[in-house]
């Protein structure tokens, strides 16, 4: 079509030429009638505006059988003149449908583009929903954790009180500043003037190795003591020995070996006066020192 | 045709035209008049190379208007001729600017909405 009509196009341009040669010169109105109809054909109108093109073919040839028939009579000048505006308004239509197929392209894109910035919102709040969700869960699990934690504490201070109490039923327990001290009576833990602890001790000792492994520890010092008969070598011995007796038989039941050590003190820390026997029984004794956990 | 029957035709028309003349152009004028308010409806006033077309169009409706008043109703018929084809080509002048102006607007709304969903 776009070749046809331009083709055609040169044709009227060269026949106006060969016109000129042989006849009387066109009206300027019949050369801008042809112009305008060339520069028609050669624009968008070819392919979108067809009918008006054709049209303005019409009021091209009309005007041209005037000027062949009546020369640049006024009628052929009127011809032309309307035959120009035909091609114009020719090129006008092709325009106009040129620029609304481009705003119809362009709606389309817009509806598109929308639709992108759509999904693209859609997924930024997905992100951003899941974003929150696996902050919420790390709040619970932290929570959990902390619940779990608090939960292992009380367990753990419940355990320890309920070591103490123990503890307390068979020995006697005080804080003091070097650490919890549980003392144990001499005469209940050995037989006169030896460090073999008796059966009837072991149970005891028993049951202090269960209270500190539940209460829970940084280090163990058995300290070992006499009264102040006798000689103060021998009593140093002798403090050593048991105590090394409560160190190792607690080591069996379980205390880590490098965290408790032991100590022979001999007379030299009474608790009450030697010049009675309930005060020498109360001064013959074994210390279990204990520096807590937490210190 | 006899003679009489030619002479009693002529009496006959005589009220709308003289014998020999053409009759007034009074469907053109109506015609031309209404393309040229169909292109002011359409904008044509809006846009400078449809104003001027629609101006040419009222001119030689003006122009037409004196020529039939002067009995030159052949040259009013080709006058008329003239300003209806202005004023359709204002018309079409006004829609194609209205189009290529919406196309441009279109055009501009996509390009800030992809810049709107670049940020």
């Amino acid at each position: 079509m776009t070749k046809s009509f331009s083709s055609l196009a040169a044709l009227y341009v060269l026949a106006g030429a060969l016109a000129a040669c042989g006849k009387a010169e066109a009206p300027q109105e019949l050369m801008d009638a042809r112009t305008a109809y060339a520069e028609a054909a050669k624009g968008p109108a070819t392919d979108l505006a067809p009918a008006q093109l054709d049209t303005a073919k019409t009021s091209l040839d009309t005007a041209q059988k005037s000027f062949d028939d009546d020369g640049p009579s006024q009628k052929t000048k009127d011809l032309a003149y309307i035959a120009e505006r035909r091609a114009e308004i020719a090129a006008a239509e092709g325009g106009r449908e040129k620029a609304e197929r481009k705003r119809a392209a362009s709606d389309k894109d817009f509806k598109n583009t929308q639709m992108e910035g759509l999904e693209k919102t859609k997924e930024q709040l997905e992100a951003e929903k899941r974003a929150r969700e696996a902050a919420n869960q790390d709040v619970n699990k932290t929570k959990a954790e902390l619940a779990a934690e608090k939960a292992a504490r009380a367990e753990a201070e419940k355990r320890a009180a309920a070591a103490m109490a123990s503890l307390q039923e068979i020995a006697k327990v005080k804080e003091e500043a070097r650490g919890v001290v549980i003392t144990l009576s001499g005469s209940v833990l050995f037989p006169t003037g030896k460090s073999d602890i008796l059966p009837i001790a072991k149970e005891k000792l028993d049951q202090v190795a269960k209270a500190l492994k539940d209460q829970g520890f940084k280090a163990i010092v058995v300290q070992g003591y006499t009264d102040s008969r006798g000689n103060a070598t021998d009593n140093q011995t002798l403090s050593l020995k048991r105590a090394q007796s409560v160190r190792d038989y607690l080591v069996t039941q379980g205390i880590p070996s490098d965290k408790i050590t032991a100590d022979g003190l001999g007379s030299s820390k009474p608790v009450a006066p030697n010049d009675s026997a309930d005060g020498r029984a109360e001064n013959r004794r074994v210390e279990i020192v204990v520096t807590p956990a937490d210190k | 045709m006899k003679v009489r029957t030619w002479f009693y035709s002529c009496i006959a028309g005589s009220s709308l035209l003289a014998c020999g003349g053409a009759a007034v152009p009074q469907d053109s004028l109506t015609a031309a008049q209404a393309d040229v308010k169909g292109a002011e409806v359409g904008g044509a006033a809006d846009d400078p190379k449809a104003a001027l077309h629609l101006k040419l169009a009222k001119d030689q409706i003006d122009k037409a208007q004196a020529q039939i008043k002067d009995g030159d109703n052949e040259a009013a018929a080709r006058t008329l001729d003239r300003a209806q084809a202005d004023a359709e080509l204002a018309l079409a002048l006004a829609k194609e600017g209205k189009a290529q102006g919406d196309a441009s607007e279109a055009s501009e709304q996509v390009g800030k909405l992809r810049k709107e969903i670049a940020k």
